[in-house]
């Protein structure tokens, strides 16, 4: 008996964390249809050149005309995580880092060789992630990644920001990609086309990554094709659809594709919220560190300990070429809160 | 059981705040997310700096207490609201937090409470106080272990 009922309240909590993962804050709304590509494309390019031929080359937008998602906007609903690699024995949802009692790795999702990694990944538990040190999210992470975001489109480029990390990109439109370092980027090299109020991107070049904290790693051969739009709902609410395919040699058996959404938050705006450099290097006191049995782990600085850094005064680690107590050197004079 | 009671806490967090705050550029693991202490003492600092808020406060032995929460967009989105001048230096507040699990005088922020006893939820993932406390309080429990043994 005990046990049914722990059962049943796992399943529970588990529904509740399935239908949170779908369906982060913002107003509700059932996701759109995944719309697959129009046939099996063996690299993400091949997939890319025939959107682009087959639209003729797309809208060249002038100023006036390019379509205008201008404010703030924060992740909403996605099928996308876990959900594509996890499965549940006993049919009880999956949580947003993987977790669930009788949770298992889909086979023939990934490779052998990353649905190995990611179990192992998984066996040493979600104590840790990439993101401490500061790094950004970067493809495809950056669909997910909560906080606030900003799409600006111009005829020649679209720059889409993302307050995580300043992780930004860039979108150049109607131009060839192009790679001058000889290395791969975070948000990688991306290009699209219009047709119309529809954006279809191309990004390839991107560091090997995550879905989200707790997924499998994504390859150095992983590329996406995305069609972007906005669309009113019925309640007159506008939302950000990206129906995007991932293409991995090394890590995806097949190409996936999947939907996320974005919501428009004027809450914020109305709150005063305005977007900032993030600081996290310079303000943030958590770094990644190995557990007593050598796992990866996190830690937490507090003052006075070595490497705390003082996001408010006149922190020493900042200006050591400064004579100590330099007057008007603290970074917020708004407050007396020095607290080294 | 242990992975239950995780999941009870967490669950319980998501019900009261959303999964966007239960997200974060770190994980959780320094926090002892079963634990839930009170405590009351004199800001030091405020600080709604990005990436994460945090709260340093000092209590009546001289103990600094640094505790993080979420990240300004997500703390502004609470009901009550947060911003940068909602809690000042000198102030005397109590908090609900989860401690360090190592001891030292730091965790992460689950409630904080002003003189006029209304409470504010600065919270992320690192800590999902029970919706019981606004009573807890009311009777002098000073954790969650405490209330719930004499329960």
């Amino acid at each position: 008996m005990k046990n049914m009922v722990n059962k049943l309240v796992h399943s529970a909590i588990m529904l509740l964390f399935s239908t949170l993962l779908q369906a982060q804050p913002g107003p509700r709304a059932q996701l759109p249809d995944v719309v697959p590509p129009p046939q099996r494309f063996a690299t993400s390019t091949g997939h890319y050149e025939y959107l682009y031929n087959s639209h003729n080359g797309g809208t060249s937008h002038s100023y006036d005309s390019v379509p205008k998602w201008e404010g703030l906007w924060s992740a909403q609903g996605n099928n996308s995580g876990n959900q594509l690699f996890l499965e549940s024995l006993d049919g009880s949802p999956i949580g947003p880092f993987g977790e669930g009692e009788n949770v298992v790795i889909k086979e023939g999702v990934l490779t052998p060789e990353y649905e190995a990694a990611f179990q192992y990944r998984r066996d040493l538990g979600v104590d840790y992630d990439r993101l401490t040190s500061c790094e950004p999210a970067g493809m495809p992470r950056w669909l997910l990644e909560p906080y606030v975001r900003e799409f600006i489109n111009t005829p020649s480029q679209s720059w889409w920001t993302n307050d995580l990390a300043n992780d930004t990109r860039r979108i150049y439109i109607n131009q060839e990609h192009k790679n001058i370092d000889g290395t791969h980027y975070a948000a990688g090299d991306s290009i699209g086309f219009w047709v119309d109020d529809m954006l279809i991107v191309h990004t390839v070049d991107i560091y090997p990554s995550d879905y989200f904290r707790g997924t499998p790693p994504t390859s150095n051969q992983f590329e996406t094709v995305e069609v972007w739009r906005m669309e009113t709902l019925n309640n007159g609410t506008k939302r950000l659809v990206n129906n995007v395919t991932f293409y991995d040699e090394l890590s995806l058996v097949e190409p996936i594709t999947v939907v996320y959404t974005f919501w428009p938050r004027q809450d914020l705006q109305a709150l005063g919220f305005r977007m900032r450099y993030w600081e996290c290097a310079q303000n943030d006191n958590t770094y990644l560190t190995f557990d007593d049995e050598g796992r990866p782990s996190t830690q937490y600085r507090l003052p006075g300990e070595d490497g705390y850094v003082d996001p408010r005064g006149n922190d020493r680690l900042r200006n050591p070429d400064l004579p100590a107590g330099l007057v008007g050197q603290e970074k917020s004079p708004i407050f007396n809160d020095d607290v080294q | 059981m242990k992975t239950t009671i995780k999941i009870l806490t967490v669950a319980a967090f998501l019900m009261t705040t959303g999964l966007e705050s239960a997200m974060a550029h770190h994980s959780f693991a320094m926090f002892d997310r079963s634990r839930e202490e009170f405590l009351t003492g004199t800001i030091r600092r405020w600080a709604f700096n990005s990436p994460h808020i945090a709260l340093y406060m000092e209590t009546e032995d001289g103990t600094l207490y640094s505790l993080e929460g979420a990240a300004p967009p997500s703390v502004m989105s609470r009901s009550p609201s947060m911003n940068g001048f909602t809690f000042q230096p000198g102030q005397t507040v109590s908090v609900v937090y989860c401690p360090l699990h190592d001891g030292r005088p730091g965790g992460a922020l689950g409630y904080i409470i002003d003189a006029q006893g209304t409470f504010y939820s600065p919270n992320d993932g690192g800590c999902g106080p029970s919706p019981d406390w606004e009573e807890w309080v009311k009777q002098g429990y000073t954790s969650r272990a405490e209330a719930e043994a004499a329960q």
